[in-house]
């Protein structure tokens, strides 16, 4: 008989073997555990806001503004404040962004300064959003006196932290357009600056946006940097004007789980969850523009 | 008011110059060739040289005008009513201005409310001034470039160079940008370090910061930092990778490895929206859920009067969310590796997790372990979880149930303290922030070096 072909079929052999795969069924149930635990999670996250914070929305949560009786508080001046402060953001950023992203990735020169200025865009993705508030604090309110709390330097700081996310996409989507697009421009007469805004700016246009809902759900989600800069305040009436007192929809929801009184766990979580739709609903609207725009060349 | 009026006007005046151009140059068009540049460019260039040069007096004019109007103030004879010197004569003067903005705002010095009427005079008699030279020289400036229309006048050719300094100018935020968070960082640190010595803050055990104490010459044994590094450390690096390698880098793999493509499809962009959900909620469910349910653990365990706060339901929940990170890197450095590397193993006769564990993780290691840097980079700066859930109290323990505190968690604790911004315990968060700075800097570049040198490796 055939030596090697008994050494396959010896009993050793087959023990060693129902173990190996018994270990390869072992690691492929771990993988799967990590999969269930972590979507577990989300959906006990999203689950334990929902049962507590659904029965808080109706109209006058909406409307009211924040107050000390939780039956009274509602969202309305900390969402207006949210609005104010995006708009300051998204005023400054897109085009910042987008004009940035076209010099690095079309009219840039490689030299030492260009390079300088790319590592720091990328490096200013990575800063911990922390640090964007003591810069806002120390430049904005410290040296020039711009009035503390209001949507103003909140929107300022947030633009600075949301640059470097749009630059960054913007340069990927500008990536994408073909060299072809810029020859056939150039070779019928383009100069180089109708080159680039004429026929690869629209087409990467779609990608800069997506790019640009993204950081700003990520700002508008971001806590951290407004409360150095002192919006944390109780805002009683909605902000007026884009230098008033003003406070933002995560930061209502800081200032109220602070709160001794039962009363705002509800408000809290429907807070959050008003949150939690808009921040879907931009995503939705990045997701949608990037399937309905995205071509491939 | 006045600053919207301006700048609308500005604009609409170059609305009109940029049609007023564009007709004139539209007049002069002969036939094909007869002009340099098309009718449109003489527009922008018409339009950038109305609106430009009148926002710059603008800007100018908000500069200087603050002190002309406290020249005219003072030169006012109603002022010699103002015997105070120094630092009193300052605050009456700012709170006269603040009267003169808004009449209901509080003043501590009766002075103050009969300064504030020649303030209000001298502002809109100031503010009409800048208004109408804003306006002139819009006017001169439009009268200028409309003498330029002309049919050799190359519009495009300085309309380009405008733009292309535009675009320069763009990308110089972002260095502006860094130069500002270092500069600010810098100075207000060396400021800390003028009152404790950075001895005592990087190597110190005590951290008990006063804002409201006066400043003393031992004031630096109550600076010592080394609790928050620790914190840090055991939340951010510790506790939150022990949760977050394991199942981000176990979901990254069934995902590439078992998964059908459908089925990664969908489950995919459901683990991302762990790391799109505001880390505010997330300290919210840490202290609403996760702290009570470790506490319960503690005393169960027979700990004497375990603290609502701890370093475990902060540090999990912060795991939990860097998951889709971890997971994200992973699946990257994975698929960077050739699959002849996994083909040949497989064809030996290696089951699959044979040899994921033998040959892919091992090829891909590089990458995880940048991965694995930047997700501790990014846990270190995460503030709000910390803030809601870690607690407040510098323990240097390395019990999980402990309460901790973090560098973030302090920075935002002594800015909030509404104590003076010159002491230094208001200092103290700005040499806080730069150790983070520095620190996630040096995360972030080396794995960056890390992840380029990796992918060169198997190009």
């Amino acid at each position: 008989m055939n030596k090697s072909a008994s050494l396959w079929q010896s009993d050793a052999m087959a023990t060693r073997i129902k173990k190996r795969y018994k270990a390869e069924r072992r690691f492929k149930a771990f993988g799967i555990a990590a999969i269930v635990i972590s979507m577990a999670f989300l959906v006990f996250l999203l689950v334990t806001m929902v049962s507590k914070g659904l029965g808080g929305i109706d109209w006058n949560f909406l409307t009211n503004s924040d107050a000390t009786d939780p039956d009274l508080a509602g969202i309305w001046g900390a969402l207006k404040g949210s609005f104010f402060v995006m708009g300051v953001t998204l005023v400054l950023s897109f085009p910042m962004g987008m004009l940035a992203a076209i010099y690095l990735e079309e009219f840039a020169p490689s030299n030492r300064w260009i390079g300088i200025i790319e590592v720091s865009i990328n490096n200013l993705a990575a800063v911990p959003s922390i640090i964007f508030g003591l810069l806002g604090l120390a430049i904005f309110i410290q040296v020039m006196h711009l009035p503390r709390s209001s949507a103003l330097v909140g929107g300022m700081t947030l633009a600075l932290m949301t640059l470097p996310v749009i630059v960054i996409a913007g340069r990927n989507a500008i990536q994408a357009v073909p060299p072809s697009i810029r020859d056939a421009a150039l070779a019928v007469g383009a100069s180089p600056v109708q080159t680039v805004f004429h026929h690869v700016l629209p087409l990467a246009l779609p990608g800069i946006l997506t790019g640009t809902i993204i950081g700003m759900s990520r700002a508008l989600g971001e806590t951290a940097p407004l409360l150095l800069i002192g919006m944390r305040a109780f805002i009683g009436t909605p902000p007026d004007s884009f230098t008033s007192d003003a406070t933002v929809l995560p930061m209502q929801i800081f200032l109220w789980s602070d709160e001794i009184d039962r009363g705002f766990v509800q408000n809290t979580s429907a807070a959050i969850i008003v949150l939690l739709v808009f921040l879907i609903a931009m995503n939705g609207l990045a997701i949608y523009l990037r399937n309905r725009f995205e071509t491939r060349w | 008011m006045t600053p919207v009026f301006v700048l609308l006007s500005a604009l609409g005046l170059g609305l009109i110059g940029w049609f007023a151009a564009r007709a004139k140059a539209q007049k002069l068009f002969t036939g094909r060739g007869s002009l340099h540049s098309l009718p449109g460019y003489h527009g922008w260039h018409q339009a950038t040289w109305v609106i430009l040069p009148a926002l710059a007096i603008w800007t100018l004019w908000q500069i200087f005008s603050p002190g002309l109007v406290e020249a005219a103030v003072l030169g006012d004879p109603a002022t010699g009513i103002l015997t105070e010197t120094g630092i009193q004569r300052t605050a009456i003067l700012s709170e006269a201005r603040q009267l003169a903005f808004n009449p209901d705002a509080p003043a501590f010095n009766p002075k103050a409310r009969e300064l504030a009427g020649a303030f209000a005079a001298a502002i809109t008699k100031f503010n009409w001034i800048g208004t109408a030279l804003t306006l002139v020289v819009a006017f001169a400036g439009g009268a200028w470039g409309y003498t330029r229309v002309k049919a050799a006048y190359p519009a495009r050719t300085k309309v380009e160079r405008s733009v292309m300094f535009a675009l320069l100018l763009a990308s110089l935020i972002a260095i502006l940008t860094t130069v500002g968070i270092i500069g600010s960082l810098i100075f207000e640190t060396a400021n800390f370090f003028s009152f404790v010595s950075p001895i005592d803050f990087l190597f110190g055990t005590h951290w008990a910061p006063d804002p409201f104490a006066p400043v003393t010459d031992d004031i630096g044994r109550k600076y010592g930092a080394i609790p928050l590094f620790w914190g840090t450390i055991f939340i951010g690096a510790i506790i939150a990778m022990i949760v977050a390698i394991p199942l981000g880098l176990m979901s990254a793999i069934y995902l590439t490895q078992y998964a059908n493509p459908r089925l990664r499809k969908w489950v995919k962009p459901i683990l991302e929206i762990l790391a799109g959900i505001p880390t505010v909620v997330y300290g919210y469910f840490a202290a609403l859920t996760a702290a009570p349910l470790v506490r319960d653990f503690a005393s169960s365990i027979g700990m004497a009067n375990p603290s609502t706060e701890s370093a475990l339901a902060a540090g999990a929940v912060m795991g939990i969310m860097i998951i889709p990170f971890v997971s994200s890197m992973a699946d990257d450095s994975i698929a960077a590796v050739p699959s002849a590397m996994r083909d040949g193993s497989l064809a030996m006769g290696a089951t699959r997790s044979e040899t994921i564990k033998r040959v892919l993780i091992p090829a891909a290691l590089p990458g995880i372990v940048a991965g694995v840097m930047l997700a501790i980079s990014r846990a270190i700066g995460e503030t709000m979880i910390v803030y809601m859930a870690a607690g407040a109290a510098a323990n240097l323990s390395a019990n999980p149930l402990d309460s901790m505190t973090t560098v973030t968690f302090q920075i935002a604790k002594l800015l909030n303290s509404e104590g003076e911004f010159d002491h230094p315990a208001t200092l103290a968060a700005f040499a806080l922030g730069l150790v983070l700075f520095i620190v996630t800097l040096i995360l972030n570049i080396i794995a960056l070096r890390v992840v380029n040198r990796f992918r060169e490796a198997y190009e």
